[in-house]
C-alpha cells in the first residue's frame, strides 16, 4: 500500500494517447466506432489475420470517454517457417467511444478469438458490443452491479463504502474492552440471551 | 444459481441432450475452470466454457500501486512463470521511460537466464500435472524435483520461491549472490540426464501416444483464428516467437533453435514443450558462460527510477534524498501508452500500458496468452470424447492466476 499520508500525484494527462513519445511499437490509427467494423474487414483483408487482444481504458475527463484498443498481427494463416513469420507487422486501431452511446460493433464473425475480449470490456467496462452472440458477464458474477475498471468504481466496491475501516487504529477510535469486531461484551450477551429466549 | 448463467437449458436448447457440468473443482482442469458439456454417450457435441471464478481484479488493483509496487501484482498473474511477467512489465514500463538503451548488459543477461530458467520451471509442472491427467504419476515426482532446484536457484538470487520479484524497472535488483553460479552449474550438470529420463518414460511410451496422437487437431489456419501463441500456434506449423519476431533484452545475442511441429495434436504440442525445455537449457548455458566473463552493474544509474544503494545513504545526502523520494511517491512516468510482448511459456504475453504522467500506472491491460489458449478449447473440444478433453485441457496448458486476473 502507497503511504496514507502523501496525496496521490497523478500525472493529470487527459489523453495520453495524444501526448505519446515516440515509440515505434505498431502502426497506430484512430477510429469511430462507426467506421469500425469496416475498417477491421479491410485490414483483415490486408493480411492482418490475427486479432491479439481487445483491451478497454476509460479518460473520465476526456470526449470520447472509452477506448477500446484492437491489436492486429500480420500472421500468415498457412505453415510458415521462422523467415516467412518475420517481424510480422503490428496494427493498433484505437476506437473512442462516447459515455453516452457505448455500443460498439462486435468483431466475433471476423475472429472468433474476439469473444471472450468483448465480453470481458462489457463485463469490466460496460460497452455493449452489437451482435455478440453470448453478451453477458465473464471474470464478475452476473449479478455483480458496476463496471470495476471505470475509474469512478471506488477501489474496494460499492458495498463497502458504507463502512469504512478506520485508517489506523487510534486511541479515540478504540474503546478498552471493544472487540475488534466492534461489537461490545453487553450486546453480545444480550444477543445471547434473545437466542436462548426464543428456544 | 446466481453466480452462472450456464445453465444445462441454456447450453441444450431443446433440453434433450444430457448435459455434464464438469469442474470448477475437478482436478484436471488445472484450476477452477467449469465445462458444461452437451454430450451424446462419450461424443462431446457441444461445450461451453466458464471462467472467473479466480478474477482476482489485478488490473484494477495495480491502477492504486506505485509504479514499482504494481510489478508485484503483476507476477502473481502467471503464478507458475513470475518472472516473464515482470520481465514483460519491466520492459514496456523502461519504454514509456525512454531508457530501454541505458540497461546494464549485465542486467539483460540476468533477465534472460531468469525468463529461461522460470520457462523450464514452467513446463516442468505442464508436464507434471499433464502427467498425472494421464495416469503416469511417476512424471511429476521427476519434474518437481528439477522445478525444485529452479526455485532454490531463483530464490538464491531473488529472496523469495515463488515470486522473486527480482527483475525490476531499470534492471535487476542486486547482483547474483555468491556461490550463485556454482549452484547454477550443479543444475546444468543434472538437468541432461532428468531430461533424458523424462523422454524415456513419456515421449515413446505407447499408452502415451495412444493417448495424444491425433487428439485436439488445430490446423494453422484455426490456431491464427483462434488466436493461439505459444508452444500451441508452434505445434500447429506457424513458427512465431517472440524472441524472434521482436528480439528483447538481448535475445538476439543467444543461439537458440524454435522447435516446430506440423501435426497440430496433442502429441505435438507436447513435443514442442519437451523441446523448448532443452532449447531454454541451450540459452542457460550461454547465458552462464557470459556471466562468468561479465561484471558491472545491474541496476540503471539513475536515482529519478531507481533508488540508490542502501549503503550510499549513510554518505551521501542526495542518496537519502533520493531514497526517500522513491519509496514515498514512487517514480514518475512520461503520459504516453505502449504494447510490449515477450514469450512467456504460454505465449505471447503482452501488457498495454497507458501512463497519465503520474507515479501509478494509468491502465494496465495484460493480454493473457492463457486466457485465448484456452478459449480455442470451445472450438476443437466438440466431436471428442470426454476423455479427450482433459488431455486437450493439459496440451494447452491455460494457468488460471492469468485466465481471470
Amino acid at each position: 500500500m502507497p503511504s496514507t499520508q502523501s496525496p496521490p500525484l497523478l500525472g493529470g494527462a487527459i489523453d495520453p494517447t495524444a501526448v505519446r513519445p515516440a515509440i515505434n511499437d505498431a502502426t497506430i490509427e484512430r477510429i469511430d466506432p462507426a467506421r469500425l467494423h469496416a475498417r477491421l474487414i479491410e485490414l483483415k483483408n490486408e493480411g492482418f489475420t490475427m486479432l491479439l487482444d481487445i483491451g478497454g481504458v476509460d479518460y473520465p475527463q476526456r470526449k470520447p470517454r472509452f477506448d477500446v484498443v484492437y491489436h492486429l498481427l500480420k500472421m500468415p494463416i498457412r505453415k510458415a517457417s521462422l523467415k516467412e513469420v518475420g517481424t510480422p507487422q503490428r496494427y493498433r486501431l484505437l476506437c473512442g467511444v462516447p459515455e453516452e452511446r457505448t455500443i460498439l460493433p462486435t468483431a466475433t464473425d471476423l475472429w472468433r478469438s474476439a469473444d471472450w475480449a468483448e465480453r470481458e470490456i462489457y463485463d469490466l467496462f460496460g460497452l455493449t458490443f452489437e451482435g455478440h452472440p453470448d453478451m453477458r458477464r465473464i471474470q464478475m458474477p452476473n449479478d455483480w452491479e458496476g463496471y470495476p475498471l471505470r475509474k469512478d468504481y471506488p477501489l474496494r466496491g460499492p458495498a463497502r463504502e458504507k463502512s469504512p475501516r478506520p485508517a489506523f487504529a487510534l486511541k479515540s477510535n478504540v474503546n478498552a474492552g471493544t472487540p475488534p469486531s466492534g461489537r461490545t461484551l453487553e450486546a453480545l450477551q444480550a444477543q445471547i440471551a434473545k437466542v436462548l429466549e426464543q428456544k | 444459481m446466481s453466480f452462472t448463467a450456464l445453465t444445462p437449458e441454456v447450453v441444450s436448447k431443446d433440453g434433450t441432450a444430457m448435459v455434464l457440468s464438469m469442474g470448477p473443482q475437478h482436478p484436471s482442469t488445472h484450476g477452477v475452470l467449469q465445462i458444461m458439456l452437451e454430450i451424446e454417450g462419450e461424443n462431446i457435441v457441444k461445450s461451453e466454457l466458464e471462467i472467473g471464478y479466480l478474477h482476482t481484479g489485478i488490473e484494477k488493483n495495480c491502477e492504486n500501486q506505485f509504479w514499482s509496487t504494481a510489478q508485484t501484482n503483476v507476477e502473481r498473474m502467471d503464478y507458475l512463470a513470475p518472472s516473464s511477467n515482470a520481465l514483460c512489465y519491466a520492459l514496456a514500463v523502461e519504454q514509456l521511460l525512454g531508457i530501454t538503451a541505458d540497461i546494464p548488459e549485465r542486467a539483460q543477461q540476468i533477465r534472460v537466464l531468469n525468463s529461461e530458467l522460470t520457462r523450464i520451471a514452467s513446463h516442468c509442472v505442464w508436464l507434471g500435472t499433464g502427467g498425472i491427467d494421464l495416469g503416469a504419476l511417476s512424471v511429476f515426482f521427476y519434474t518437481f524435483d528439477l522445478r525444485e532446484n529452479i526455485l532454490d536457484i531463483q530464490e538464491a538470487a531473488g529472496g523469495a520461491r515463488m515470486h522473486p520479484n527480482y527483475i525490476r524497472v531499470g534492471g535487476v535488483n542486486g547482483d547474483l549472490p555468491d556461490g550463485y553460479l556454482d549452484r547454477l552449474d550443479a543444475l546444468i550438470e543434472k538437468f541432461p540426464g532428468r531430461m533424458c529420463d523424462l523422454r524415456t518414460l513419456l515421449q515413446a511410451n505407447p499408452i502415451l501416444q495412444d493417448r495424444m496422437v491425433d487428439v485436439g487437431i488445430i490446423s494453422p489456419e484455426e490456431a491464427v483464428q483462434w488466436n493461439l501463441t505459444g508452444p500451441a500456434l508452434r505445434a500447429s506449423g506457424v513458427a512465431y516467437d517472440v524472441r524472434r519476431a521482436y528480439p528483447y533484452t538481448g535475445y538476439e545475442n543467444f543461439e537458440f533453435d524454435v522447435p516446430v511441429r506440423e501435426e497440430g495434436d496433442s502429441y505435438a504440442r507436447f513435443l514442442v514443450r519437451l523441446d523448448e525445455m532443452d532449447e531454454s537449457f541451450r540459452i542457460v548455458k550461454q547465458v552462464r558462460d557470459k556471466l562468468k566473463n561479465t561484471r558491472g552493474p545491474v541496476m540503471i544509474d539513475n536515482a529519478k527510477i531507481a533508488a540508490p544503494p542502501k549503503e550510499t545513504i549513510a554518505l551521501s545526502m542526495e542518496a537519502l534524498i533520493h531514497h526517500f523520494k522513491i519509496m514515498t511517491e514512487g517514480f514518475r512516468v512520461p503520459p504516453g501508452d505502449v504494447y510490449q510482448a515477450v514469450e512467456g511459456p504460454r505465449g505471447e504475453l503482452g501488457f498495454y500500458i497507458v501512463s497519465d504522467g503520474g507515479n501509478r500506472p494509468y491502465r494496465i491491460r495484460t493480454r493473457p496468452p492463457s486466457m485465448y489458449n484456452l478459449q480455442a478449447l470451445r472450438g476443437i473440444a466438440p466431436g471428442n470424447l470426454i476423455a479427450d478433453l482433459v488431455v486437450m485441457i493439459g496440451s494447452l496448458d491455460p494457468v488460471f492466476g492469468e485466465v481471470d486476473r
